[in-house]
């Protein structure tokens, strides 16, 4: 009789352990959201800020254009695609808000400093990926947008909003 | 033999010679459940998701060389106008397709 009951108190225990968890977990994650996404993506787009400007500096302009034909590039030898992606995604205090002010509609900041970010990054990877590599010069450069993976448990939406660019180009040198 | 690949329509400085088709290469991929976990929580603070970018880079990659493959076995020495589709398939799954038209080159 004793240990019938000890096994269920641990029961109980781990239920309310678990319970805690969830419980806590979600307010926290959300007020740490509400305090550090903003700081994370500003520290991130100031990185970028001082990428493009090493990347301006060494190439004298910019080495990614979307025409079809080259500019500066007199005789061409060799040519080749180039891509690169990235995912981004709002924290959960920019969709919290942006689920807000949905109901209104109108113009929603807090996405669009998301997806700006996440296309001046994009290009920026690919400037440096020609350098990297290099291409002389990107030519006939894309700039995609995909909602990738947005099934979840098999609701058609995007839950966590999640977007993908890609930035595709020809390289030739 | 090395293939070239381009997204415009003719190669500049190139002359198209041949044209054998469209190659194309597709490739279909999942999530791993422990990544999707850790893609979660990075997702509190917002910004790149750095787990999911990998996945989707690799997977396209190996599309596009699967239609370089494809490509070459036609005979062909470029493919040109080559273009990305993605479209999700059931259950947190992608499908990741590369296509262009494969020919001949030759320089001027």
């Amino acid at each position: 009789m004793y240990e019938f009951v000890e096994t269920e108190s641990v029961i109980v225990l781990a239920l309310i352990l678990i319970f805690l968890v969830f419980v806590a977990f979600f307010p926290l994650a959300f007020i740490y959201s509400m305090l550090f996404g903003w700081i994370h993506q500003s520290s991130r787009a100031k990185k970028l800020l001082v990428r493009e400007q090493r990347v301006a500096g060494v190439v004298g302009g910019d080495n990614i254009h979307t025409l079809s034909s080259p500019i500066n590039l007199e005789k061409i030898s060799q040519c080749g695609l180039v891509m690169t992606n990235i995912t981004v995604s709002p924290s959960w205090w920019q969709l919290f808000v942006g689920g807000i002010k949905s109901i209104f509609g109108g113009q929603i900041q807090s996405y669009d400093k998301v997806l700006a970010y996440g296309r001046a990054e994009v290009m920026q990877r690919l400037r440096e990926q020609a350098l990297g590599e290099g291409w002389s010069e990107i030519i006939n450069v894309r700039v995609e947008t995909s909602m990738v993976m947005n099934k979840v448990k098999g609701r058609q939406q995007n839950k966590i909003g999640t977007l993908e660019f890609l930035a595709y180009g020809t390289g030739i040198r | 033999m090395e293939i070239m690949t381009s997204n415009t329509e003719t190669i500049p400085g190139f002359k198209i010679t041949k044209s054998f088709g469209v190659a194309t290469g597709s490739t279909v991929r999942a999530k791993h459940i422990g990544k999707d976990i850790l893609a979660g929580l990075k997702n509190i603070v917002g910004g790149e998701l750095k787990a999911y970018t990998e996945l989707l880079m690799e997977a396209r990659t190996e599309a596009l060389g699967r239609m370089m493959m494809d490509a070459g076995q036609r005979g062909a020495n470029a493919v040109v106008n080559v273009r990305f589709a993605t479209s999700s398939v059931a259950g947190g799954a992608a499908e990741l397709f590369a296509y262009g038209t494969a020919v001949t080159v030759e320089q001027e």
